[in-house]
């Protein structure tokens, strides 16, 4: 499906439609078959296309469903995670592209920083790019950043996402593998006091895959998950990440960054302890709040993240 | 015995030095969003969407960013029973400071004006200095519970504790338990429908309907030329996509509402006369309104338009028909005018809330009839009639329609606006009457006058 979208270098490909995540998904299974079997390996260059969406609007009863599954106010405004889930097809179709080195399926999201910079209203129309940059190493991989950017009609910036994706144990050749960081601060974690405890039935990754159409089959259930060698299907991240984005609450005011690191997955069913902690500046104002979700049984950490006004 | 039984002379100068020693309640403004036809445009907003939207434009309109509120008070008549603390969880998910308490109110229609009459008191007792009132409803999203052999099963369940137990209480279940019961709006006492109460009222008032048509007719007129002057535009915060309420309709006509067929009373001995188009149907909506005291309102620069003055509730035998359903306001506002020394010649603007167009012609014709006025208000004749071109000017809920508890939000910050913009008439503030009826055979009605300073000059 992505044969007519083969943008040579620095060019924009124009996306007739947003392109279907279960049709993205089967064909990256596809492209996993066919590599495998031709034994064919990509070199390590990053397509430099990108992939542009326009016209693109929210429907609103999936605006209310994601606010409301995701705990927010369902006012006229859209939540960032909400415009992620927008975003989200569009990059997917990068990764996608036949010339992309990685495989799609099995890559995992480790980081997430969003920028948005003004309340964006269910009714305006926006224009979506995306495209991958900075392809580096890791010690468990390689590492990519899918870099999404959304502008309103008059062209301006309303909202800027960097994800950082990880295909584990996929080394390309003239990437160096121990550049780049060598992975997160490993020292032991111990829990602060919980500010909430989130109850995750194994209906979670199906529910957020409703609101966000995000299908990935690790999300939907034990046996999707198992065909891709889970034990269990996993939380999506960005239902953590847009969950905690929820709790901080209306001081975040319109225009803020938003930052989350993805750690041990969270396996549904689930408990995730969750501390929020806020600061404040001289004159009172607020400032961040950083947020921690972890496993209140076994103590490991499931996710750090930050939300902060933009200076 | 009069059911008004009316103050002496003697109590009502003793009332008014009381009320010269406590402070003033000013209305600073109000918020809503537009109302919408159930099963429309907030089909899938709850109570607490709807409330928090409300409340987050009245946030921006006045400023109120991180704002500790003195108090929040608000409600809804269907409500959810998992929404205990609904108007504390809207101000959490709002911009107001999150110290800022908030209680919930339940008065059927009245529970709107309610919040207002009751955390106005506070403000004049100096409790507090600031306090947002209002009220919010969805028929679309309303409440269905499930059936009272099932509950009655899945309580005993969580109590049992061995599997046999359990196994016997549910062995209890038949197949009618699983039908839920979907929320009715007849009485509980009578099983009448609010619209077949009023009904009776209706012919035993002998109102016709064209005199209802045509009340019917003057407020969809009177609402589309308010919001075509903007008389709205500093009342109302667009929602999903309505900016106007969509119930309105600007080109109705004498004719067209002539041509509906009647739905209540059609089993009565007399002609029926309430169509859908002179009845208000279900609506979904909320709104806000911001009190506050003048020191308050001036240390933020915010406008003070309308005083709260007074407020009265009254409540009628309406479960063996001694009177209407909806005809406790007929006893509350002679109440409350005779205890601020008024009659109907001195106020201004009449906000009757239209629940049908029959309850309010049947509680204007109660006003004017001399037996009635006799009998049951214990005055020496009728109570009085008003000047119709003061009534419901700039419109209501047959018009607007009427999410229940969020009408008395509507027509505070409505009038409070009018008596601004009117401020004094003949050398004193101008003075707005609201009448609200109520499920229940319930009623609350209340006295506001235009701010304006000592001087009587206009604010």
């Amino acid at each position: 499906m992505t044969g007519g979208l083969e943008g040579s270098s620095g060019e924009t490909v124009l996306l007739p439609e947003a392109p279907a995540l279960s049709m993205l998904y089967l064909n990256a299974a596809a492209t996993a078959a066919r590599r495998r079997f031709s034994g064919t390996r990509p070199d390590g260059a990053l397509p430099a296309a990108r992939h542009e969406l326009r016209d693109v609007t929210a429907d609103v009863d999936k605006l209310t469903a994601f606010q409301h599954l995701l705990g927010e106010s369902a006012g006229d405004h859209l939540p960032a995670g909400f415009i992620h889930a927008l975003a989200f097809p569009v990059a997917m179709s990068v990764l996608n592209r036949d010339d992309f080195p990685l495989p799609l399926l099995g890559m995992i999201h480790l980081e997430n920083h969003v920028e948005q910079y003004r309340a964006v209203h269910f009714s305006e129309a926006m224009a979506i790019t995306a495209w991958v940059e900075n392809l580096r190493g890791h010690r468990a991989g390689s590492l990519v950043d899918l870099v999404a950017e959304v502008r309103g009609n008059d062209g301006s910036l309303l909202w800027r996402g960097v994800s950082a994706y990880l295909a584990k144990g996929f080394f390309l050749p003239g990437v160096d593998k121990n550049g780049g960081r060598s992975g997160r601060d490993d020292a032991l974690f111990s829990p602060p006091d919980p500010t909430a405890v989130w109850n995750l039935g194994v209906e979670t990754g199906r529910n957020y895959a409703g609101v966000s159409g995000d299908f990935n089959p690790i999300h939907l259930s034990v046996l999707s998950a198992k065909a891709l060698g889970l034990k269990r299907s996993i939380a999506h991240g960005m239902y953590l990440a847009s969950r905690a984005l929820a709790e901080v609450g209306p001081v975040r005011s319109d225009a803020f960054s938003w930052d989350v690191n993805f750690e041990a997955p969270v396996f549904l069913p689930a408990r995730v302890a969750l501390e929020i902690n806020t600061a404040r500046g001289e004159s009172g104002q607020w400032s961040r709040s950083d947020f921690t979700g972890w496993n209140p049984r076994s103590g490991r950490r499931h996710f750090t993240g930050t939300v902060a006004a933009l200076p | 015995m009069p059911e008004a039984a009316l103050p002496s002379e003697e109590n009502q100068a003793k009332d008014a030095r009381q009320h010269a020693a406590v402070r003033k309640a000013v209305v600073i403004g109000g918020n809503r969003i537009p109302f919408a036809r159930s099963g429309g445009a907030y089909t899938r907003s709850s109570n607490q969407d709807m409330l928090t939207a409300a409340l987050d434009g009245l946030i921006a309109r006045f400023g109120l960013q991180g704002e500790r509120i003195g108090e929040v008070a608000a409600g809804a008549v269907l409500k959810h029973s998992r929404d205990f603390n609904l108007t504390r969880e809207a101000v959490l998910g709002s911009a107001l400071a999150p110290e800022t308490p908030a209680y919930d109110l339940q008065q059927a229609c009245a529970t709107g004006l309610e919040t207002v009459l009751g955390l106005s008191n506070k403000i004049k007792l100096g409790q507090i200095d600031s306090a947002v009132a209002g009220g919010v409803d969805s028929a679309s999203d309303a409440p269905i519970a499930v059936s009272e052999g099932l509950r009655e099963v899945l309580l005993d369940l969580n109590r049992a504790k061995t599997l046999p137990a359990r196994l016997k209480v549910l062995s209890r279940l038949r197949p009618k338990d699983i039908a839920p019961d979907a929320p009715g709006t007849g009485e509980p006492r009578t099983g009448l429908s609010m619209g077949e109460h009023q009904a009776l009222t209706t012919a035993q008032w002998k109102i016709s309907r064209e005199a209802q048509d045509e009340l019917a007719y003057n407020s969809h007129r009177n609402l589309a030329a308010a919001y075509d002057r903007g008389f709205f535009d500093d009342l109302v915060t667009p929602y999903r996509g309505l900016n106007r309420d969509s119930n309105l309709r600007p080109d109705t006509s004498m004719e067209k509402l002539a041509t509906l067929k009647p739905v209540f009373g059609r089993n009565l001995g007399t002609e029926a006369t309430m169509t859908a188009g002179n009845s208000t149907p279900l609506t979904d909506g909320a709104a806000t309104v911001l009190l506050g005291t003048e020191e308050w309102a001036d240390e933020r620069g915010l406008p003070k338009l309308a005083v709260v003055v007074d407020g009265e509730a009254a409540a009628v035998d309406f479960v063996h028909g001694k009177d209407g359903l909806l005809m406790a306001p007929a006893f509350a506002v002679p109440r409350l005018l005779a205890r601020n020394g008024l009659t109907l010649e001195d106020i201004d603007f009449f906000e009757i809330h239209e629940a049908f167009a029959g309850t309010v012609l049947s509680t204007l014709a109660a006003w004017e009839d001399e037996e009635f006025g006799r009998e049951r208000l214990g005055l020496e004749g009728a109570f009085g009639s008003i000047d119709r071109s003061k009534l419901n000017v700039n419109g209501s809920s047959l018009a607007a329609g009427h999410p229940f508890a969020a009408t008395g939000g509507r027509i505070v910050a409505s009038l409070a606006k009018m008596l601004h913009e009117r401020g004094s008439v003949d050398g004193r503030p101008a003075r707005g009457l609201i009448s609200i009826c109520a499920a229940g055979g319930q009623g609350v009605v209340a006295i506001l006058e235009a701010y304006t300073t000592a001087e009587g000059a206009q604010a």
